[in-house]
């Protein structure tokens, strides 16, 4: 890493796009450097991604350019960025599940005799390169659904290296590795740099970044706020420049009296995916759960759901205890649910606001089966006031909306069966920071009002701003509940993987 | 956020787990697989100890000959499955085909009757085949429809179409064509046979050797995937309908033939074709429809029909049993892939 010019193969800059009302980047650059390692950091919906797809010409940009070894390219295709030599492995596991490795590894560069392919010769070459660069030794003929995630990963990057990449771009490549992968992986990106290619690496893990990145740009609201050398410049540093607005601002304060316990959970379970899991949440309490990808955090919320059905264990509601079988039962009990997958689960595009908000409470505006829509505008709109939703009317198409007013037409929803508990999950994923700053006046405006309110989130700052207390799973396990002083995104980290457990009793 | 989260060791168990779920899955695909087989070959086996006459050589180059045109539209329904992907509901179908080639049979036996020659009117017939395919890929590619649905449109065009130009009537049909393939025959082997035999081989060759079938095949199993590769997916999504149209022309020929007539109510083919080509998918190891596996199937389908006829078995229950086996194929395969999804 000399400070000499260095030597660059990718070069975007002023790169702009909008989705409709959502502005994904704005004036973006990106220097990406031969025989290096460019980490690229940023929140959710910073526009990491978006400024990949546009360099992988999935997506086309709005204006700006892009230099590609020296030359300037526009009108970018998936096909064409190929043959520039600048491979992407998506996060998205892009493999044909009915394909075996070697026409995985091949596809659309397939080995053969003009149009006809050896499928024996793509296996060999496939099994030579998983062999030479990972070590990795799969039976001869085995089917992509076959392999594990991280053979898939594996796989895919082989793709890559079987077209002679200059340019390889990693989109969250360790998410779903283990450690002894991630190490693997690592090596094999080193020795790729050490052989002049250009990697880009995509991460949300700060540490990842720290070990193995030679320079780090951040992302924030669609624009690069700076380039950094990662080992010189402290992870803290990093993160703030992620977030750059004032923590204390973002998360407004409040104080409210606890009350009683409203939701509580006790000894439950779900095989394979955690277990003795119990907690309480009492009136006017928010309450944070996380956990990392697999720790069971996840499931623990799909139960109160009702999405799954937890082997064992107990949940009262107000002392009643539920059965949570389904989601309409989990509904119907006083369970007010915000799915993190608000457009498969949360709010119906289709539809109108008005619809949206009053579906879950239509009974409320009901005399005997008909609907009074006076009483029903009513409330809608005070409930559009209220949370400032953006919207022409409410008769407006929620698939109009923007990711955050959805976001609140979901919460509205909840809001007009005047439910008692409210478990968020993922609340303010891919919502913009203006957005997130009312959801979570919201979740506070519900917390005074004596609600009970259970956060799952894996954003720590996000936890730390909100929550009274924040528990943390770790295997299936509580592993901590931080209140006060010991909440904080450290400790927090440090009991998520595992490295410390527990701070003032798991049963609060 | 993205503030920083560690590693861990979920690894080793994970990975364990996962080898033995997806070993469970492959040997639970294997069963039915085997299971499948099992079934055709117990079938076969009752036919050929009770059905009298079932195993003789004329008898066999009998179902065979019938099963040339089921064959050759069931390969054009597989390739449009391969390219759409077998999604039961969102994937590639071609509803239109039974249809398309009653049409083609009808401009086909209309165009000999009024004295053009077979030349012109095998061109017109393959034309207008291809234009039906044309048609639903500009349905399910260029407006993004439904192939169940935009393919349920174009069935009633070409059955209207059908319908309008012979009046619902049977239109004779002979010429020098038609002759050889009723009556010729080749190392002992009738024409249509043959032309069965020669459409195998050429879609077996291009589908399974063929960088071309390949990348179908990406397209259908991953279009993501496929994309991401550089191939163009709506390039080859429409290729299969206008080969599913092309196939359909050259059955309609084939029919003309067999009964020298174009004569309504090809639609009946429809539920044949489908069951043949969503069945072929048993035979296959990665449970995807393949050019071998549908010719198995239709051999199976013709020979299921003709033990039925043998046995005095009326042939209306044949209908049914193949709508038995495409509920039973849609049905395994929907499990399959539910089970995949739950990874």
């Amino acid at each position: 890493m000399q400070t000499a010019k260095r030597d660059i193969a990718v070069s975007m800059t002023g790169i702009s796009k909008r989705f409709g009302p959502v502005r994904a980047l704005e004036n973006a650059n990106l220097e990406i450097a031969r025989g290096s390692i460019l980490g690229l950091v940023g929140q959710n919906g910073a526009g990491k991604s978006t400024i990949i797809k546009v360099l992988a010409g999935i997506i086309k940009p709005d204006s700006g350019s892009i230099v590609i070894n020296g030359e300037t390219v526009s009108a970018l295709t998936p096909a064409s960025v190929e043959k520039l030599g600048v491979h992407f492995i998506h996060q998205d596991r892009l493999l044909v599940p009915t394909a075996t490795v070697g026409e995985a590894v091949f596809l659309g560069h397939e080995i053969g005799l003009g149009p006809f392919v050896s499928r024996r010769a793509m296996e060999r070459r496939a099994a030579d390169l998983l062999k030479r660069f990972f070590g990795m030794e799969l039976p001869s003929g085995t089917l992509v659904k076959d392999l594990t995630t991280a053979q898939q990963k594996v796989v895919q990057i082989t793709r890559a290296l079987a077209q002679k990449a200059s340019v390889l771009v990693l989109d969250e490549p360790t998410a779903a590795l283990v450690k002894r992968e991630v190490d693997s992986l690592f090596d094999v990106l080193r020795r790729l740099r050490d052989d002049g290619i250009a990697v880009v690496f995509i991460s949300h893990y700060m540490q990842e970044i720290e070990k193995l990145c030679d320079r780090v740009t951040v992302m924030r609201n669609g624009t690069d706020v700076g380039t950094v050398d990662p080992r010189q410049t402290p992870i803290d540093e990093i993160i703030a420049m992620m977030i750059a607005r004032d923590v204390g601002e973002m998360f407004p304060k409040r104080s409210v009296e606890l009350g009683a316990p409203v939701l509580e959970v006790s000894n439950l379970r779900l095989g394979g995916s955690f277990e003795n899991i119990g907690f309480n949440v009492r009136a006017g309490e928010i309450v944070g759960l996380t956990g990392l990808l697999g720790s069971g955090a996840k499931e623990i919320v799909q139960c109160l759901f009702g999405l799954k059905t937890a082997d064992g264990g107990q949940v009262k509601v107000e002392g009643r205890e539920l059965s949570l079988s389904t989601p309409v039962r989990a509904v119907r009990d006083g369970i007010a649910m915000l799915p993190e997958d608000r457009r498969a689960h949360g709010v119906a595009l289709g539809l109108s606001v008005r619809e949206n908000i009053s579906l879950a409470s239509l009974r409320r505006y009901s005399r005997s089966g008909m609907v009074s829509r006076g009483a029903e505008n009513q409330a809608v709109d005070g409930l559009i006031k209220e949370l400032s939703i953006k919207t022409p009317h409410r008769d407006a198409l929620v698939r109009e909306l923007s990711g955050g007013n959805q976001q609140k037409v979901a919460i509205a929803k909840w809001l007009s069966c005047q439910s008692r508990v409210y478990v968020l999950d993922e609340p303010t994923v891919a919502v913009d920071v203006g957005a997130k700053v009312e959801i979570y006046n919201l979740l506070n405006r519900l917390a005074g009002e004596g609600a009970a309110i259970l956060l799952l989130s894996s954003d720590l700052l996000e936890l730390v701003g909100v929550c009274d207390r924040v528990l943390v799973v770790y295997r299936g396990r509580l592993a901590g509940s931080f209140s006060g002083p010991a909440m904080n995104s450290d400790e927090l980290l440090a009991a998520s993987s595992g490295a410390r457990s527990n701070a003032d009793g798991v049963a609060a | 956020m993205s503030a920083s989260v560690l590693h861990t060791e979920v690894g080793v168990s994970d990975e364990k787990q996962a080898a033995a779920k997806s070993a469970g899955r492959r040997f639970g695909a294997l069963v039915v697989r085997l299971g499948a087989i099992a079934a055709f070959a117990a079938i076969m086996a009752y036919f050929v100890v009770f059905a009298p006459g079932f195993t003789s050589t004329f008898n066999l180059i009998n179902v065979v000959e019938q099963s040339a045109i089921l064959g050759v539209l069931a390969y054009g329904m597989t390739s449009v499955i391969i390219g759409g992907g077998s999604d039961v509901t969102e994937g590639g179908i071609d509803l239109s085909i039974a249809a398309n080639m009653g049409l083609c049979a009808a401009v086909y036996a209309t165009l000999l009757s009024m004295g053009y020659g077979d030349f012109l009117s095998v061109v017109a017939a393959i034309g207008v085949g291809m234009a039906v395919g044309a048609l639903n890929a500009l349905a399910v590619v260029g407006l993004g429809i439904l192939p169940l649905l935009a393919t349920l449109a174009v069935l009633n065009v070409a059955a209207g179409m059908e319908l309008t130009l012979t009046q619902n009537t049977v239109v004779g049909a002979s010429s020098p064509l038609l002759g050889v393939l009723v009556s010729g025959s080749f190392l002992g082997i009738s024409a249509l046979a043959w032309a069965l035999i020669v459409f195998s081989a050429i879609m077996i060759v291009v589908v399974h050797g063929t960088s071309f079938g390949l990348r179908l095949y990406a397209v259908g199993g991953h279009p993501e995937a496929a994309r991401a590769a550089g191939i163009s997916v709506p390039f080859y999504v429409s290729f299969t309908y206008v080969l599913s149209g092309f196939c359909a022309a050259v059955a309609s020929i084939l029919t003309v033939s067999r009964l020298s007539a174009s004569t309504p109510g090809s639609g009946e083919l429809l539920l044949s074709v489908l069951a043949a080509a969503l069945l072929g998918t048993v035979f296959s190891r990665r449970f995807v429809p393949t050019m071998g596996g549908t010719l198995l199937s239709v051999l199976f389908i013709g020979l299921l029909a003709n033990g039925f006829q043998l046995l005095n078995v009326s042939s209306y229950w044949v209908n049914g049993v193949q709508g038995a086996l495409i509920l039973l194929v849609v049905a395994i395969t929907s499990f399959a892939r539910g089970s995949e999804g739950s990874r």
